[in-house]
């Protein structure tokens, strides 16, 4: 029986195959696009699991409260680790992990180490890095140890055994001092968030070139780690920390006017839940949305599946009818047809492992992560999806069958058989569910790509042409670089900063005159620039001057303020702002000037109050503003005069413009992600429109000849079978609108500066729908009207 | 082996009854060949429905065999039509998707019979229907009064004690549908009862009596005696 079940679902399939080839693709690519988003969202939610002690691991947080604002910060003061570790026996460990860049000599051989950080001893310990080399307990036990990965080790020194060899190490704070190699660390997993390629022992600081860091309770850096012990009670530890800090620094915070509250965070939820970090970090919008996709895709490809084997009950109505009336039972009959839909859908299966082993590579291109090294190292995988075919099969398979082995067969061996409206007005709804979907999803696309030129096309507020940024670190001969650099002749200006934007940020404690003639404590954005920085970014003047060589006072006691930062000191105009005083980071003097807001961060973010002052020694940014037809020959000669000023640092530069945008790679990415499977659903959704167009065609071709005989023409006809289709994607448009208006808005919620959600992109959604529809359906509609009448009357 | 008394049949829809049969009463003997006549609409394949358990009478009594069939649940009935009916329809509802031979051996297999005694089976019913040489072939390929022996065949592989016949030579030649006739006569000379609905004076000929139904309701009853001369 069973043999015979194959044998004629196989026939039925090949029979038919231009249908069934539309069936098992279609949800063969459902299939596909699910499983690799699912590959996605597993690797996305594998972060940082690979640790066997994630679940006693907390991720030490601070709550900055001054009177105007709070600031949320991902990582505690310096000295804060060590303290909590030594004072709280709950507290097993703690490890602070800063991310650093260096300049790294091996000889004459220069490296810029972006990926590097300083760790405490016990890294090894509260992570399950995999050590290859070197004895996890000492590996970072000393000041001036370092550990590389493989891939760094074979960089620095060839093929060579590092261990015991030395590097010479700098930074703004390590000033090309020896290190030696103490370990070999494996490079670690895609799914971590830290992935150095070079350790330096956190000792090298207090045991070395900052001795006072175990005292430093203001400064907010770097990211900390606590491990406590088995069953403490989080929450009743964390209420220990307000007495902990007045212990330290309660003198600090009442003279500063802030309150400081320590908390920890689950560092299982650090990666995709924390909202405040300033590393790696994932998005559980993101996550949701792709989840919702995936099975906006599925379920699509379902519909399709349940419409095109329903629509064909109509086809084997006669068979269902011989086989009831020569004995078969109604159980026999729905396994049949569930069977059949399982075979098909195991050719889907097959054929979807194939398509996800090819789309693979791009997939991952997509994402830019190296979420999985080939389909078949997941077995799992495959095999979940091995199981959700089948349960596909079955659902799918269930109520075609059920409609199907209900059949009466004396109605369908008269041939006054009819479909039933029940099964007609469920394939309606199934393709208006489509439609809703496929609408919501362009709807999505059109917003998305528009917000993301809406981003890109919006003015700044200040110049990002033809500057190129140099990191040159706080060495001395900097300056010294500067003026060789003004001598280039195409080389229109230069200037000195500590932050640029889009690409770093300094958040300063400062204390300014606001318009009640109070000092507010505020937290502000801080500029260090030098005298040329306002000409050369175009920055606006409102009101007051420009920083300038003529007034001494400039370098020590003057300061420039932004348009929000009035706003948040309460003046009315700009004008009323200068003169008001300021104390901030040891400086004291008055403000000088007040420039209109630029967008110094992402245009996902508001523009905060900021200040700029002078500073001599305040920046390693070297921007580089460059008037040439020839970029490449200006960067060598820049190139050039760098190697010879500062021979040991290695060279580096980038493009203001392409970093500033580099910003929103996380968000383009998710675009394009979105984008893609957008299509995927909306092709997925054309599929299974035409071969439900094609069906209706084949069971109206009665009527379309009658009409025909009738005198009806071919346009009236072609419009009379697309009406009815374009009925399902108006009712369709008329649910996606506000589903889409509602999910659409809060997405822009996540960025400050964004567009509105106008008519147009709901209309524009509408039509292209309407225009795929319609495409889809005429083609079949101008088929069917142009047969011959007698040939569809004499069928029947 | 039938025994109907007082059967009615209606048919609802929104808003009209429709009375397809009235007070039917018909007894059908073992052996017997009987054929079933009138216009179009007078209900002559709904009372054939009925007797082949395909379809619940509305009121009345149908006694199949000793087995009260009238109010039996779809599946009991389908139990009890097992193996025990043959059916024959006018457009032989062959299922194109399956051989001639698999056609005929699909009954066999809803009876759960093994694969040897069904390729007997099969093979000696197909041997004796002259179509066995097209065992491989697909209906669509065969002609009309082939397709017609295909699916004597397959209402007669089981053995069944009687055959329902509708209209088997409507869509068949003068020829071919004599042939037809003579194959189901021969099979009722051997024991199987034969009911038989039909528009044709000339097949009505080959059955031992003529039951005339005319608005669902049984008008005459003829016995045929010149049933020998036919053949």
């Amino acid at each position: 029986m069973f043999k015979n079940y194959i044998k004629i679902a196989f026939r039925n399939l090949w029979r038919r195959r231009g249908l069934s080839a539309i069936n098992i693709t279609g949800l063969a690519v459902g299939l596909s696009a699910t499983f690799l988003i699912v590959l996605y969202i597993s690797f996305e939610l594998s972060y940082d699991s690979f640790h066997s002690k994630k679940a006693d691991i907390y991720r030490l947080i601070a709550d900055v409260e001054v009177p105007s604002d709070v600031l949320e910060i991902d990582r505690p003061a310096l000295a804060v680790p060590t303290h909590l570790k030594d004072d709280f026996e709950e507290i097993e460990d703690a490890v602070r992990i800063m991310g650093l860049s260096l300049a790294v000599r091996n000889g004459d051989l220069k490296f810029k180490e972006e990926d590097a950080v300083a760790v405490d001893a016990s890294f090894f310990d509260m992570f399950d890095y995999n050590l290859l080399q070197g004895d996890k307990a000492t590996v970072l036990q000393e000041p001036y140890s370092v550990v590389l990965t493989p891939e760094t080790s074979k960089r620095y020194f060839g093929s060579e055994n590092s261990i015991g060899k030395t590097l010479k190490i700098q930074n703004e704070d390590i000033s090309d001092l020896t290190f030696t190699v103490t370990g070999i660390m494996e490079q670690a997993p895609q799914n971590s968030r830290f992935r150095p390629e070079l350790l330096i022992s956190f000792s090298t600081y207090f045991n070395g070139v900052m001795p006072n860091i175990n005292d430093m309770w203001g400064t907010y850096d770097p990211e900390a780690f606590v491990l406590l012990n088995p069953n403490v009670d989080v929450l009743e530890l964390q209420s220990k920390f307000p007495a902990f800090l007045e212990k330290y620094t309660g003198d600090q915070m009442r003279q500063e006017k802030s309150l400081v509250t320590l908390k920890m965070e689950p560092f299982t939820d650090v990666y995709l839940h924390s909202n405040r970090n300033q590393g790696v970090s994932g998005d559980i919008n993101s996550i949701y949305i792709f989840s919702i996709i995936a099975l906006f895709i599925l379920l699509i490809a379902c519909i399709n599946f349940v419409n095109l084997t329903t629509a064909r009950s109509v086809e084997r109505a006669k068979e269902v009818g011989v086989r009831k009336v020569i004995g078969a039972e109604k159980n026999q009959l729905s396994k049949q047809f569930i069977g059949e839909s399982i075979i098909i859908v195991l050719l889907a299966f097959l054929l979807s492992v194939f398509i996800s082993g090819l789309a693979l590579p791009a997939f991952k291109e997509l994402i830019g992560k190296e979420i999985s090294s080939g389909i078949l190292s997941n077995p799992g995988y495959i095999f979940i999806l091995f199981i959700t075919s089948l349960l596909i099969g079955v659902l799918a398979g269930i109520y075609p069958a059920f409609v199907l082995s209900s059949f009466k067969p004396v109605n369908v061996l008269k041939g006054n058989f009819s479909t039933g409206s029940s099964g007609i007005l469920l394939r309606k709804g199934l393709v208006i569910a489509q439609f809703t979907i496929s609408i919501t999803l362009i709807i999505g696309t059109i917003v998305i790509y528009n917000q993301m030129g809406h981003m890109s096309n919006q003015e700044l507020g200040f110049n990002k042409d033809h500057v190129v940024v140099l990191e040159t670190g706080y060495i001395p001969e900097r300056k010294a670089l500067q003026q060789k650099l003004n001598e280039i002749p195409e080389i229109k200006s230069t200037s000195y900063t500590s932050s640029v934007p889009g690409v770093k940020n300094n958040i300063a404690y400062s204390l300014i005159e606001d318009s009640t003639n109070e000092q507010l404590a505020v937290h502000i954005d801080a500029f260090f620039v030098d005298y040329d920085y306002m000409d050369q970014y175009g920055l606006k003047l409102l009101a007051g001057r420009s920083f300038s060589k003529a007034f001494a006072s400039d370098s020590t006691a003057a300061m420039i303020i932004n348009e929000r930062a009035v706003k948040l000191l309460g003046y009315v105009s700009p004008e009323d702002a200068l003169g008001a005083s300021f104390s901030q980071w040891g400086k004291q003097g008055e403000i000088i000037g007040v420039v209109k807001d630029f967008h110094f961060k992402s245009l996902e973010e508001k523009i905060n109050p900021m200040s700029m002052t002078v500073s001599e020694a305040g920046g390693d940014f070297l921007s580089v503003t460059i008037q040439s037809n020839d970029m490449a020959k200006t960067i060598a000669a820049i190139e050039t005069e760098w190697n010879k000023v500062m021979p040991t640092n290695p060279f580096n530069y980038y493009f203001l413009d392409e970093a500033f945008d580099r910003q929103y790679r996380t968000q383009q990415r998710f675009g394009k992600i979105f984008v893609n499977f957008a299509v995927l659903a909306i092709f997925i959704s054309c599929l299974g429109l035409l071969g439900l167009a094609a069906y209706s065609m084949l069971q109206r071709r009665r009527e379309i000849g009658i009409r025909k005989v009738l005198g009806a023409s071919v346009t009236t006809v072609v419009n009379l079978l697309s009406l009815e289709f374009m009925k399902l994607v108006g009712i369709a448009f008329l649910i996606a609108v506000p589903i889409a208006a509602f999910t659409m808005k809060s997405w822009l919620d996540n960025f400050a500066y964004r567009i509105d959600l106008q008519w147009w992109i709901f209309a524009l959604a509408g039509l292209i729908a309407s225009i795929i529809a319609l495409g889809t359906v005429g083609f079949h509609a101008i088929k069917a009207s142009l047969t011959n009448p007698v040939k569809n009357l004499r069928t029947e | 082996m039938i025994t109907i008394q007082n059967l009615k049949k209606s048919f609802r829809t929104e808003e009209v009854e429709t009375l397809a049969l009235n007070n039917v009463n018909l007894k059908v003997e073992d052996g017997e060949f009987v054929a079933i006549m009138g216009p179009s609409g007078c209900g002559k394949s709904t009372l054939l429905n009925i007797i082949g358990m395909l379809d619940n009478p509305t009121e009345g009594s149908y006694n199949f065999a000793g087995n009260e069939v009238g109010g039996l649940k779809e599946s009991q009935r389908t139990q009890l039509r097992k193996g025990n009916l043959g059916f024959v329809f006018q457009s032989f509802n062959l299922i194109d998707e399956l051989t001639v031979y698999e056609n005929v051996e699909l009954p066999l297999i809803y009876l759960k019979m093994g694969k040897a005694e069904r390729k007997e089976k099969v093979m000696k019913v197909l041997e004796r229907m002259k179509i066995a040489h097209r065992e491989k072939h697909f209906p669509q390929q065969l002609s009309g009064g082939q397709q017609q022996r295909v699916a004597i065949s397959r209402a007669v592989v089981t053995n069944p004690k009687l055959i329902l016949a509708d209209e088997p030579t409507g869509n068949l030649d003068s020829k071919n549908g004599i042939e037809v006739m003579n194959l189901l006569t021969e099979l009722n000379q051997e024991g199987t009862t034969i009911v038989m609905v039909t528009h044709s004076d000339r097949d009505s000929h080959y059955a031992h009596r003529v039951v005339n139904l005319f608005d669902g309701q049984i008008v005459t009853e003829s016995q045929n005696r010149a049933i020998g001369a036919m053949i």
